[in-house]
């Protein structure tokens, strides 16, 4: 079935044809690349919803699509095409001096050659494509991170780069015992021949460790906040969306696929992880002046809430944090967006660039307060549903004071999320203050990612359908 | 007709109205708004007279059920997997709630018939506040019921933080995040519920049906009546409740200390003491403890204050202290006291910030030393006020004796498991506050409107206007007739307590 790695296929095409593109236009040109590479991922994007099946195999059982899998890759490219659409003002060089892209076409190749290993992550059946997979992933991150080429993306590049690189050598390592242990390389194979000895929960500590780097897992977050700020604001988007959908999507091959039969073992090791990334997370952002830094240890915390679906390894938890990860995405794209478009018209990354949002813009006010109140999980958005039923998990798994400490912490989330709204809302207006219209795409991806924050709320047919693919999963 | 969702989505959809009229005129926001509120008061009205030709027949069958029976029904599946639906419906309490409500939100409409700033934001989120308010009184599902307990509590931020007064920032964020926390103790009391009963359905009449384990009772119940007790400003955790209502605006203070606060009492009584009967016999001495230190330190604290909301707010503890005492007594006379309560003081409460937002909004100043004299320059104004503390320190005749009444009676019984010396010695030392409140009712009234005028600018201040008269009126006959005709309300409320009370005294064991 060859339709089956359309969408990957698309995405190469893509990041290929904009890579010779570059080479034969000028600036002027140059600008209409973006777009280019943005019809390539939605064209990725409508091919994996109308044409990929949600289960299958290519390459002798290499590549395989399955049904959470393809719900995966969905939010894969959302995240493109939602970054795409930020990153627009930016790379026609509109707005102020400090939010501008360096213009150079290899960004948007770097970019989707990027987004086709993560989208291989999820179909990986062998340690070998899924090490592969996992690096093509990563690598392309060091070089985005330092698009700036100033003294702060360097230093946050490198900062990156050496604790990606240890973390990339954990996770080698990691696989090179499982693969000791197990004698196969193939990921099915291993979780039949997993044992229960002190090496095997070495390995799968190490495995672990490499992925709650790509994760930001507390305490191998402390990279997150700045690369955040260090990094291009399109490229902090990409980082705190799909970069996270991708590690979450192998952390669910890892405890799901390989040590599922293992769940009881690893499950309070994966609860207090959780509890202790939500709550450095949420406190770390208690104190910060600056939106990106804020919203780095807030995408920290939200990774903890994610894991906390993961506890037990059940088929609800598969869902729900499937279903948890597609509404973080769309929601978190919204915050970012409108940071982006906030950042554009001032060129300031602080709190106080909000100041009198609401009046000066009061469509864009509201979908930043609806993106915030969704990651703090206020209903009737998205981002409360998922939360919900991550909390669900917990419950079943009767980790009942990991609901209370999840709970709490999204308490403490909400004060530094009211915080911007306090801003946008309460502050009065600067009367100095531009009167920027927003871009065309990025109010696309906003009033997507609004709309979309509400409808996966409230409309119960996106759960249920996850849920329904969890069931014939892994 | 479906009632229940009518009384959700008419203010819902009173709020999207406002949102599409133009911001600049703002008469006609204003009309929007209470033209809403006023079909919402007839819909809860009609509503009413629904159940009560539905409810009438069972009322033998009410006083030996166990479960609550629901009227006005609908229920549709939403999550189908978690067992989540959309299951709205009332009973003898949650329609009480809802008049009181709609009653509330009619008169707010009107005392902030003088907001001119962003005056279509402030409408549009005061209804969208007392849509999550009516939710969470006609949702039977846990899920729904939290949602819109959620939505009722997060407006606030916005209305507290843009409209109030004083140090509203510091107040409002105060308030969000304790009233969060709340619900985050909530939530993680629903989610165990939920899994004890097998996982399958968040309806609360079928979760009624399952019995849970005792263990299980004994750390649910603090954990939910904690959690709706700091919206029901339960001692120690009702400071947000003072700030909150010291900041806010006129229409907010109202709604939020007359019927966000009932929320409180509604969640312990209907989720707490009504699913979990054997955590509430573990535990209902503990709390009643606490609350009479909320009712005695809510009255202590009010003969302190000088500004007239903070005097308000602090009589507010106290006064939502016996709903709770009430809820605690687990027996059915301190229930019936404390939904009574509920209503009497949403109705007094929301009355005296009406006032005060009306006495402020000539005098322009809160502090009592600094008023004086009014009752001669605002007859009318003065008037109500009286009738307000007369409610509040449970004159009878008016509602608050009714429901005082009530509560302490119950609390004197006691139930069949407390040592009767521990559960009257309360009771007494609650009674005390009785006292206090006169106290502190007489006093705070007589330095601002009796004695000579303290201003000469006071003497040209008007009168209550038209609209002023009507909403204060309004309150004001409630509590007339809550105080005369009783028996009206407490028809209405009692048939869904019997089947709390008697689940409680179906209980193994006792003394």
């Amino acid at each position: 079935m060859p339709t089956l790695a359309l969408p990957e296929l698309l995405v190469l095409a893509t990041a290929l044809l904009v890579l010779v593109a570059d080479l034969f236009v000028d600036d002027t040109g140059r600008k209409r690349l973006l777009p280019i590479a943005l019809v390539g991922v939605v064209g990725a994007l409508v091919a994996l919803v109308a044409l990929v099946p949600d289960s299958g195999e290519l390459l002798g059982g290499r590549f395989a699509m399955d049904p959470l899998g393809w719900w995966f890759k969905l939010a894969l490219l959302v995240a493109a095409a939602g970054v795409l659409c930020l990153a627009q003002p930016a790379w026609q060089g509109q707005g102020t001096v400090d939010a501008t892209l360096p213009n150079r076409g290899e960004f948007l190749a770097i970019l989707l050659f990027n987004l086709a290993g993560m989208l291989l992550v999820p179909s990986a059946r062998d340690a070998v494509t899924f090490y592969l997979a996992l690096e093509t992933a990563t690598m392309p991150l060091f070089l985005l991170v330092a698009w700036r080429r100033d003294a702060v993306g360097a230093e946050a590049a490198l900062k990156y780069f050496v604790v990606g690189a240890l973390a990339s050598a954990l996770l080698l390592y990691g696989l090179g015992w499982l693969y000791g242990l197990t004698g196969t390389l193939d990921l099915a194979l291993m979780a039949a021949r997993l044992p229960t000895t002190p090496a095997a929960y070495l390995a799968m500590g190490l495995v672990l460790g490499g992925l709650g780097f790509k994760l930001t897992l507390a305490p191998l977050h402390t990279w997150a906040p700045q690369v955040y700020t260090g990094a291009p604001l399109p490229v902090a988007a990409w980082l705190g969306t799909a970069s996270k959908a991708a590690a979450v999507a192998a952390l669910a091959v890892v405890l799901y696929r390989v040590a599922g039969p293992h769940a009881a073992a690893w499950t309070p090791a994966v609860a207090l992880l959780a509890a202790l990334t939500m709550t450095v997370g949420n406190l770390g952002a208690v104190v910060q002046t600056n939106v990106l830094r804020l919203l780095a240890f807030s995408a920290v915390s939200q990774a903890g809430y994610l894991l906390v679906g993961l506890c037990g390894a059940t088929r609800d938890g598969a869902a729900a944090v499937t279903y948890y990860l597609v509404v973080y995405v769309v929601t978190n794209l919204g915050a970012f967006a409108a940071a982006a478009v906030v950042h554009h018209h001032t060129g300031s990354q602080e709190l106080s660039a909000f100041r009198g949002l609401s009046r000066r813009h009061p469509l864009l006010a509201l979908a930043m307060m609806l993106a915030l109140f969704g990651l703090a999980g206020i209903p009737p958005l998205g981002g409360f549903t998922g939360k919900f039923l991550l909390f669900s998990v917990a419950a079943q798994a009767e980790l009942h004071w990991l609901v209370a400490v999840a709970a709490v912490n999204s308490t403490v989330s909400l004060y530094y999320y009211l915080r911007i709204v306090r801003q946008m809302y309460i502050e009065p207006a600067d009367a100095a203050a531009p009167q920027t219209p927003t871009a065309f795409l990025p109010g696309v991806a906003l009033a997507v990612a609004t709309v979309g924050g509400v409808v996966l709320g409230v409309v119960p047919w996106f759960y249920e359908t996850v849920r329904v693919a969890a069931a014939r999963w892994p | 007709m479906p009632w229940a969702t009518a009384i959700v989505v008419l203010p819902l959809a009173t709020a999207l109205v406002v949102l599409a009229v133009p911001a600049g005129r703002a008469h006609l926001i204003r009309w929007v708004a209470l033209a809403g509120t006023g079909a919402h008061l007839f819909v809860a009205g009609l509503a009413t007279w629904a159940y009560w030709q539905a409810a009438t027949p069972d009322a033998a069958v009410a006083r030996t059920a166990t479960t609550t029976k629901l009227y006005l029904v609908e229920r549709h599946s939403w999550f189908p997997s978690l067992g989540i639906a959309y299951l709205v419906g009332v009973d003898g309490v949650s329609m009480a709630m809802v008049l009181l409500t709609s009653l509330v939100i009619f008169c707010g409409v009107l005392a902030s018939w003088q907001v001119q700033d962003r005056a279509k934001e402030f409408f549009a989120l005061l209804l969208l506040l007392v849509t999550g308010v009516f939710g969470v009184f006609v949702s039977f599902d846990l899920f729904l019921f939290f949602v819109f307990y959620e939505i009722a509590v997060l407006p606030m931020y916005l209305l507290i933080g843009i409209w109030g007064t004083g140090r509203k920032e510091m107040a409002a964020m105060k308030l969000t995040l304790m009233l969060m926390v709340g619900s985050a103790l909530i939530l993680v009391g629903f989610l165990a519920l939920w899994w004890a009963a097998g996982g399958k359905t968040f309806d609360l009449t079928q979760l009624a049906q399952f019995r849970y384990d005792p263990a299980l009772q004994h750390w649910v119940f603090p954990v939910v009546f904690i959690g709706f007790g700091v919206l029901g400003a339960l001692y120690p955790f009702h400071t947000w409740s003072p700030d909150g209502h010291a900041s806010a605006p006129t229409a907010v203070s109202m709604l939020h200390a007359g019927v966000l606060m009932k929320l409180g009492g509604y969640g312990a009584l209907r989720i707490g003491v009504y699913l979990l009967p054997e955590g509430a016999r573990d535990w209902g001495l503990f709390f009643m403890a606490l609350t009479t230190v909320n009712i005695l330190y809510g009255a202590f604290g009010a003969i302190r204050q000088t500004d007239l909301k903070y005097f308000t707010a602090y009589s507010s503890v106290s006064h939502c202290g016996f709903v709770l005492f009430g809820v605690a007594s687990c027996n059915l006379l301190g229930a019936k006291g404390a939904v009574l309560q509920m209503v009497s003081h949403g109705v007094m409460t929301a009355l005296f910030f009406a006032l005060i937002g009306m006495v402020y909004g000539r005098t322009h100043t809160r502090t009592i030393p600094e008023l004086g004299g009014l009752g001669r320059v605002m007859p009318w104004l003065a008037t109500c006020f009286y009738i307000g503390g007369m409610a509040s320190l449970g004159l009878p005749g008016l509602s608050g004796f009714v429901a005082e009444a009530h509560v302490f009676l119950g609390g004197f019984f006691g139930n069949a498991w407390t040592p009767p010396v521990y559960t009257r010695t309360l009771t007494i030392v609650a009674t005390l506050s009785v006292v206090v409140t006169a106290v502190y009712v007489l006093r705070g009234l007589g330095a601002a409107f009796q004695g000579p005028v303290r201003d000469p600018h006071y003497l040209h201040l008007n009168d209550a206007t038209l609209t002023e008269r009507l909403s204060t009126g309004l309150l004001v006959a409630a509590l007339v007739v809550a105080g005369v005709l009783p028996g009206l309300l407490i028809d209405l409320v009692e048939p869904p307590l019997f089947a709390v009370v008697n689940r409680l005294n179906a209980l193994p064991g006792g003394l």
